[in-house]
């Protein structure tokens, strides 16, 4: 059974996903999740290891179709539009929906080749001008202009862990997207690099949709403003972060969020 | 509360003694020790022998080899206004200046110069080709024909092995006499590495096989690399995993441990079976090499794109990359030495080959170094085996040159494709 706190329909909502499953072989990851996703808040995917939150921020830019066993039914909609369907390309969706993972990813290339390498594949900047203008921009979004802005040649891995994962939001957002998704951003940082993520989530929501997984309840606490607390493939309980936190309906959300399993 | 223990002697005596610390445990400890300084023991031995081997056989190969690059010359003076030898600058440079000259009586000018300088017996230990030498100086200076010259000529074999102290005692009496006065010496013959293969050991060069093994190469590279390179990215990022690749991947590793000759029996049913007149020439000898070398780059291609990490194609896919981008922008470039350390193996290999070429008619005499990819030719390892089958003693040596120049060449490939390899190396 799923809890959907009240007012949480929301017509105006960036996603809508409805009757989504995934499986893995013959393996349900995900059991028939709707949920609407609002452009102005941060949502938070929280629940136990394996419960598949990953599996299911992966529909929304279709990352799984990357694995060939993975299998993904239900209706996902991105401003209306059905992302499975034969209007909208793969290719066009990403840039529409960026990812930051788990573990910082930068290319083995110079700090400005991986800012720079989005737009240019998707020939969002004419001049080299109008590229060093995103570089700067997207750094400075990223709270990383300033530490790197005399080393943009140096390689991107060669950053510590905290620069590498914001040079990752700062290459997601050099396209522009609507939505970012953040898959458990800051589960392999120290906590001062993790504060800094954190901050950074802060400013980024409301000019971004913002969908994070996080392992962390006090993280989601901080950060989000809705949650979506998930056991063992099902969504057991959506609703605003306050309400979830202090207010849960569902025992088993009671019980994880003090601490009785997870 | 667990007390922590006290080392005494009352409080020893009530301790229980730990499994790991009796006798028998110490002497397990010991034997441990040593399993590991015998290991290291014998892998330094196993690595001090294969280093003697190796510093023997390169020595070995040097010293032969020096004398190899040298040969016995006699001096002998010509007056070439004396001897009615005419040309001027075009005449004497033409491609066809040996048989003018030749009909002009070269030849018998310089046996009778020979002959007025160091008399009858010596003369007749001058190289039958020795007026082809003259030729070639005539080529490269004009101007000698105007001019009394003094020059460096081939003796034949038993001369050359008389100056050794071997062979008759005549002969070795002859070149002792004419060592004395200064005729007769070995010298460095940097010819070797500008003419062809010739009758006579001291005429021969190593310039036609090493073009040809040039060319040969250049067409088993430009074949087999992209072919390898691009099979392996399609095997490893496109082909479905069912039945079909599983049978293609297992092809694929049992043609890389597929003996050469076959390779050449391949070549010649096939390739010569549709271009009848390309026997012999480097384009189907490269084309041969590529079908031995290409499975090497698939295998080494498919491993150095597997251990391309995959949060990489994560991210560029996550970003908006179209799959070919993912390729072509990030596994190719990550890949790309693993790549090249598998090209150098495979075009090591095919350089050391001559069981295949054998077989589609690169084992010719070569007098003149092949024109292009489809004029006859032969390759360095096929000139060591066909030098390697001379009687004559004088071989010996230019063999062991011919392996310089093939070791040297190997390595000076060797060392391009390991310089390209790091200088693409990155790290991720």
């Amino acid at each position: 059974m799923t809890v959907i706190h009240p007012n949480m329909a929301d017509e105006g909502a960036k996603i809508h996903a409805r009757d989504v499953c995934v499986f893995y072989g013959d393996k349900k990851a995900i059991d028939n999740v709707s949920l609407d996703i609002s452009p102005d808040y941060v949502t938070a995917f929280i629940g136990p290891s394996g419960c598949g939150k990953s599996t299911f921020l992966r529909c929304f830019n279709r990352m799984n179709d990357t694995i060939g066993a993975a299998k993904v039914t239900g209706l996902i909609e991105l401003d209306g539009e059905d992302i499975h369907g034969p209007n909208m390309d793969v290719v066009q969706l990403r840039a529409r929906v960026g990812m930051v993972f788990q573990k910082p990813n930068p290319f083995p290339k110079s700090i400005y080749e991986n800012i720079a390498y989005g737009p240019k594949i998707h020939g969002l900047a004419e001049k080299k001008a109008d590229l060093d203008v995103i570089v700067e921009r997207s750094l400075t979004r990223a709270g990383l202009w300033d530490e790197v802005k005399d080393r943009l040649d140096d390689s991107g891995t060669a950053l510590s862990g905290g620069q590498q994962q914001r040079l990752c939001i700062a290459r997601a957002i050099a396209v522009d997207p609507e939505v970012i998704l953040m898959d458990e951003p800051a589960s392999a940082l120290d906590p001062i690099a993790t504060a800094k993520i954190e901050e950074l989530i802060d400013d980024l929501s409301g000019r971004y949709a913002i969908v994070i997984v996080t392992h962390s309840m006090q993280q989601a606490a901080r950060v989000s403003q809705r949650t979506a607390f998930f056991h063992l493939g099902k969504m057991v309980e959506y609703g605003p972060t306050s309400e979830i936190f202090t207010n849960p309906i569902e025992e088993r959300t009671k019980d994880y969020i003090t601490g009785r399993y997870g | 509360m667990s007390s922590i223990p006290v080392s005494g002697s009352g409080a020893a005596a009530k301790q229980p003694v730990g499994p790991t610390r009796t006798a028998a445990f110490e002497k397990r400890l010991a034997s441990r020790y040593r399993a590991e300084r015998n290991f290291k023991l014998v892998g330094l031995g196993a690595v001090i022998f294969s280093v003697a081997v190796l510093v023997f056989l390169l020595g070995n190969m040097a010293v032969n080899g020096v004398a190899g690059f040298q040969r016995a010359e006699l001096a002998v003076t010509i007056d070439f206004p004396a001897s009615g030898i005419t040309g001027d600058a075009t005449s004497l440079t033409a491609p066809s200046a040996g048989q003018t000259l030749e009909m002009q009586g070269l030849p018998d000018v310089v046996t009778l110069s020979a002959e007025q300088q160091l008399g009858k017996d010596a003369a007749a230990q001058l190289s039958p080709a020795a007026w082809r030498d003259v030729a070639a100086a005539l080529a490269e200076d004009p101007g000698l024909v105007d001019r009394t010259a003094t020059l460096h000529l081939p003796v034949n074999s038993a001369l050359a092995a008389g100056l050794e102290g071997e062979g008759s005692a005549e002969t070795q009496a002859l070149a002792k006499k004419l060592a004395a006065q200064g005729k007769l010496a070995r010298n460095w013959d940097w010819g070797f590495l500008a003419r062809s293969d010739a009758t006579a050991p001291q005429s021969v060069g190593i310039w036609g096989a090493l073009k040809g093994s040039m060319l040969t190469m250049l067409v088993t590279l430009v074949l087999a690399f992209p072919i390898g390179v691009l099979s392996a990215l399609y095997l490893e990022e496109y082909a479905p995993r069912n039945r079909w690749t599983d049978i293609i991947e297992v092809s694929i590793s049992n043609l890389a441990a597929v003996p050469s000759i076959i390779f050449g029996l391949l070549g010649l049913a096939v390739f010569l079976a549709l271009f009848p007149n390309l026997r012999s020439a480097p384009l189907i000898g490269g084309m041969t090499l590529a079908l031995m070398t290409m499975p090497v780059i698939v295998i080494s291609g498919r491993n150095a794109i597997k251990a391309v990490p995959p949060s990489i194609r994560d991210g560029a896919l996550a970003i908006g990359a179209s799959p070919v981008q993912v390729v072509f922008h990030h596994v190719l470039p990550l890949a790309l030495p693993g790549m090249l350390t598998g090209t150098i193996i495979g075009m090591a290999r095919a350089l050391g080959e001559t069981a295949p070429l054998l077989l589609i008619g690169m084992r010719i005499f070569v007098a003149t170094p092949p024109e292009g990819f489809a004029s006859p030719a032969t390759v360095l390892p096929m000139q060591i085996f066909l030098w390697s089958d001379e009687i004559d003693r004088g071989f010996v040596e230019r063999t062991s040159a011919a392996i310089i120049v093939l070791l040297v060449f190997l390595l000076a490939m060797n060392g391009l494709a390991i310089y390209l390899r790091n200088k693409f190396e990155k790290r991720w």
